[in-house]
């Protein structure tokens, strides 16, 4: 569309609107190669349904191997003390914290990918989210291991929360410490949230295509009775983007709180403003490069080319080669400043750290590997080859190991007294406890792909181009070319080499037994509870919504797998009313948040920290954030519960014969008994008359 | 699809659900009821080997606390008496006050051979807490305040939780609990005049300079 005014004021030059042309560039879709909803359904779904491949059982050994390895560790640790770690004056805080601060910052990709790209609308994520949520919950379990034993008596390990108790004691609030647990807490809590939510579709998928009754029971209870019904899926919709809400500003504060425990120190290499975007930039680093370590591997052994493309481990490298290089600048900073700073203390520990101290080589490891390694992803090959990325990630992931040992062990040796310095020398226990984090990891890992769908199917298959009404299907052999008959790019043709995508399906599968006018229901009351029809694909079941409206139906109800666009709308649904919910939620965590500190910290049990006076509210606010986040989490998930009414284990349209394809690939339009129009035989034969397939009456 | 579940799943699962929260209400309601020295020291009420009465000794014929408990004032310690004391009347070749009675027997008994009756302990304070008494009786805290009215006790029993925040609700606030120094011994003081315990608490407190520590070190040294 040109402009018929002009938009230059009078004198101006005015040049010709160049010519829209057509967009050059097709766009290179999602998921490469002729995939449908059933297909997607059945690719992810085997991988839990099938014995694992060769490999499975042998790995899972040696992952529980190091486990138990790491639980031994653990246990000889309480029973004997943290004297057998070799942490002690003064570098207190070694493997454990490094371990800690190491895994914290793997999970940070997770609710990246999750959160912050969905929210950015990139809908690349969809075939890796669910992969790097999990690697996220994993991840902050192997480090909340540390806060729980590194304390040595584990059974205090309650002191960490406050909890109302006889001895009246509370944790200060104005502590980084305090803000920490807070951090991690509430991150791990709205990670899981975010990821059992995003699962609820596929376990219900699962229960579907169940065969045993144990698979049935057990994701027939853990999908909560979800059906697809879009009434549903509204309230879903919304809430996912809530928690993705919520979960963004989330992954940036809980890095940049883990860094505060070094940063409000005064010691000589942690005293510095850098750390929270350093630590957020590294963990995302660290994050990324440990997806790809995972996903590399489950990708060739379970053939899942077509749906993690290597345009996405091409993405995924640039993500690397961005949050290397800012990493890398603040390294380079911190050397900068240390020395313009012209403060000594700071100085002399740099020069230890890079030039001609005891833990020389580690920084250099760390540079090498977080700075100067990673800058090949800017030629294509590197980032399109996939065992070359995953060479480079093993690489990151050992150099983000050393950055926490640098940072931890390397400043607690060389503070500002010569008298105290000192090294540091790892035990077994240390080693040992350290593989079993891996060991735990892994095994957590493994169990993961064995049990659960690693691909969220119900958003790939909202990303097919099937799915979007507006594609236009070219001819197979002008699929992804340009107007001149050739690949525009090389990426174009490694897509097209997996040919074009599928047309929708137009014909309903016939079912399998035969679907009666009248179906009962075990226990039922003989009166009908609605009628069901189902259609071929998502837009026809969107006309027949529609028209079912405009025949004056007002009680329907649409039940797809994915949530189709605008289909709440033709059942005659508005936006869901859930995020008053999370608003609830968010005041009632920061009220919760405000009494709680201000009452513990300046009326129960006034305490001075720092010289502050009690009512000094800075230092509160790291956990008002946190309680905000948390509180909002949690409306969010009950009211996504509550307000689509379930658990409901029994439904009258289980007896239907194939609406067991609402969460695979099937469309099916309902009309309830209790809408006004509702008559047996005629809305039987409406739903006949607009195309509607297995039409039956269900008995309530 | 099969049904997987019967139609009265769906309410089970939902009284299960309320179950399960009313019986982590309960458990929570018990745990602090009944798990806290509240509930687990108040009302210790041990049989001594010697069924003394600090009711009749003490309320009915007005013998003081430092008589038997003779160093309250000086020492961390308030100690426990010997059986030389309980002779000073019981002796039957002095005071001869029930001299022969055979309730008294382990006490002759100790008199005359130096070995310490084996009472038993009620009041005992954790080996990480430091606590003195003299500090506290001298600063005008009363025996009544930790140890209930002992003066009405047959059998002495644990009055007060000792817990720390215990402790530290007097720490925070002393005046609600002071009273004049000569009277702290006396159990059965109330303020006289028209001035409340708070205006006597807060004039003491400004005499006798009373901030007790709120610090860790304070107590745990």
């Amino acid at each position: 569309m040109t402009p018929t005014t002009p938009i230059i004021s009078p004198g101006a030059t005015i040049t010709a609107a160049p010519a829209r042309l057509p967009d050059p560039l097709p766009r290179i879709p999602l998921v490469w190669g002729p995939d449908t909803y059933e297909t997607i359904t059945h690719q992810i779904s085997r991988i839990t349904e099938k014995p694992q491949p060769w490999w499975w059982w042998p790995a899972f050994l040696i992952t529980s191997g190091l486990l138990t390895g790491g639980v031994l560790a653990a246990t000889y640790l309480i029973s004997t003390g943290v004297g057998v770690w070799g942490s002690n004056n003064p570098v207190n805080w070694a493997f454990d914290i490094t371990n800690f601060v190491f895994w914290i910052g793997i999970g940070h990709a997770g609710t990246l990918i999750s959160a912050i790209l969905f929210l950015f609308r990139q809908k690349w994520r969809t075939s890796i989210n669910r992969f790097s949520e999990a690697m996220t919950i994993f991840a902050v379990i192997c480090a909340g291991v540390y806060p729980g034993i590194h304390v040595g008596r584990f059974w205090y390990a309650w002191f960490m929360f406050p909890l109302p108790n006889a001895n009246h004691i509370f944790q200060n609030f104005r502590s980084a410490l305090l803000w920490d647990l807070f951090a991690v807490s509430t991150y791990f809590t709205i990670s899981l949230i975010f990821w059992y939510v995003g699962l609820i579709p596929d376990l219900a998928t699962l229960r579907d295509r169940a065969k045993s009754r144990s698979r049935q029971v057990i994701f027939g209870l853990l999908s909560l009775g979800w059906r697809g019904s879009t009434r549903h899926w509204r309230h879903y919709e919304v809430a996912y983007l809530m928690l993705a809400g919520l979960s963004t500003p989330l992954v940036l504060s809980v890095h940049s709180v883990v860094s505060f425990d070094f940063a409000t120190s005064i010691l000589p290499g942690w005293h510095t403003t850098i750390f929270p975007p350093y630590f957020v930039a590294g963990a995302i680093f660290g994050g990324f490069a440990m997806v790809l370590q995972c996903m590399i591997p489950a990708r060739a052994a379970y053939k899942l080319h077509n749906l993690v493309t290597i345009k996405h481990i091409d993405v995924m490298c640039k993500f690397l080669l961005a949050t290397g290089s800012l990493v890398g600048y603040a390294y380079c900073m911190e050397l900068f400043i240390a020395w313009y700073s012209g403060n000594p203390y700071e100085w002399q520990t740099f020069v230890n750290r890079a030039w001609n101290g005891d833990y020389t080589w580690a920084y250099w490891v760390m540079m090498t590997c977080n700075l100067f390694i990673p800058q090949v992803f800017w030629i294509r090959w590197c980032r399109q080859t996939p065992w070359f990325v995953l060479l480079v990630v093993t690489c990151i992931n050992v150099g983000m190991w050393y950055e926490r040992f640098v940072i931890i062990v390397q400043s607690l040796h060389h503070d500002f007294l010569p008298a105290s310095w000192g090294r540091y020398y790892p035990t077994w226990v240390d080693w040992l406890q350290m593989l079993g984090d891996f060991g735990l990891f892994f095994t957590l890992t493994l169990l993961f792909i064995r049990f659960l769908p690693m691909i969220a199917m119900a958003e790939v298959k909202a990303v097919l181009p099937m799915a979007n009404p507006h594609y236009h299907y070219l001819p197979a052999d002008r699929y992804l070319k340009g107007e001149d008959g050739r690949y525009p790019t090389a990426d174009h043709a490694l897509a097209a080499a997996y040919g074009p995508p599928a047309p929708p399906r137009t014909i309903v599968p016939p079912a399998t037994e035969p679907v009666p006018a009248f179906i009962p229901t075990p226990e039922g009351t003989g009166q009908p509870w609605g009628a069901v029809a189902e259609f071929a694909n998502a837009q026809d079941l969107l006309h027949a919504a529609q028209a079912a409206r405009q025949h004056g139906y007002t009680h329907l109800d649409a039940w797809t797998p994915f949530y189709v666009h605008g289909m709440k709308e033709a059942i005659g649904r508005t936006r869901s009313r859930l995020p008053l919910f999370t608003l609830a939620g968010a005041l009632t965590g920061l009220a919760a948040a405000v009494t709680l500190q201000f009452y513990l910290m300046t009326y129960y049990y006034p305490t001075i920290v720092g010289g502050k006076e009690y009512r000094s509210w800075e230092a509160f606010v790291p956990i008002f954030f946190e309680m905000t986040v948390l509180f909002a989490g949690f409306f969010t998930l009950f009211a996504l519960i509550g307000l689509c009414g379930l658990p409901r284990l029994f439904h009258p349209l289980d007896a239907h014969p194939t609406f067991h394809r609402s969460t695979q690939d099937g469309f099916f339009l309902t009309i309830e008994a209790t809408d006004p129009r509702f008559d047996v035989d005629q809305t039987r034969d409406f739903l006949r008359s607009i195309g509607g397939q297995h039409v039956a009456v269900i008995e309530r | 699809m099969p049904i997987i579940f019967r139609r009265s799943r769906d309410v089970q699962v939902r009284q299960l659900f309320v179950g399960v929260l009313v019986g982590l209400g309960l458990f929570v309601f018990a745990w602090y009821y009944y798990a806290l020295p509240s509930y687990t020291r108040v009302g210790y009420t041990p049989e001594q080997p010697v069924p003394f009465s600090h009711q009749l000794h003490v309320g009915r014929l007005g013998l003081d606390c430092t008589y038997c408990h003779q160093h309250v004032f000086q020492s961390p310690h308030a100690t426990v008496p010997t059986a030389q004391v309980c002779m000073n009347c019981h002796n039957p070749r002095k005071a001869h006050v029930k001299g022969n009675s055979p309730l008294l027997a382990l006490v002759r008994e100790s008199y005359e051979t130096g070995r310490p009756i084996a009472w038993k302990r009620v009041h005992k304070l954790p080996e990480y807490a430091y606590f003195n008494h003299a500090v506290h009786i001298n600063k005008g805290i009363s025996c009544v305040s930790c140890h209930g009215q002992v003066n009405e006790m047959p059998v002495v029993r644990h009055d007060q939780p000792l817990s720390m925040g215990w402790c530290l609700q007097c720490h925070n606030e002393p005046e609600k609990h002071l009273r004049p120094v000569e009277q702290v011994t006396n159990l059965t003081w109330q303020p006289q005049g028209n001035k409340s315990m708070l205006d006597i608490g807060f004039e003491i407190k400004r005499q006798l300079q009373v901030q007790p520590p709120m610090h860790c070190q304070g107590c745990h040294r």
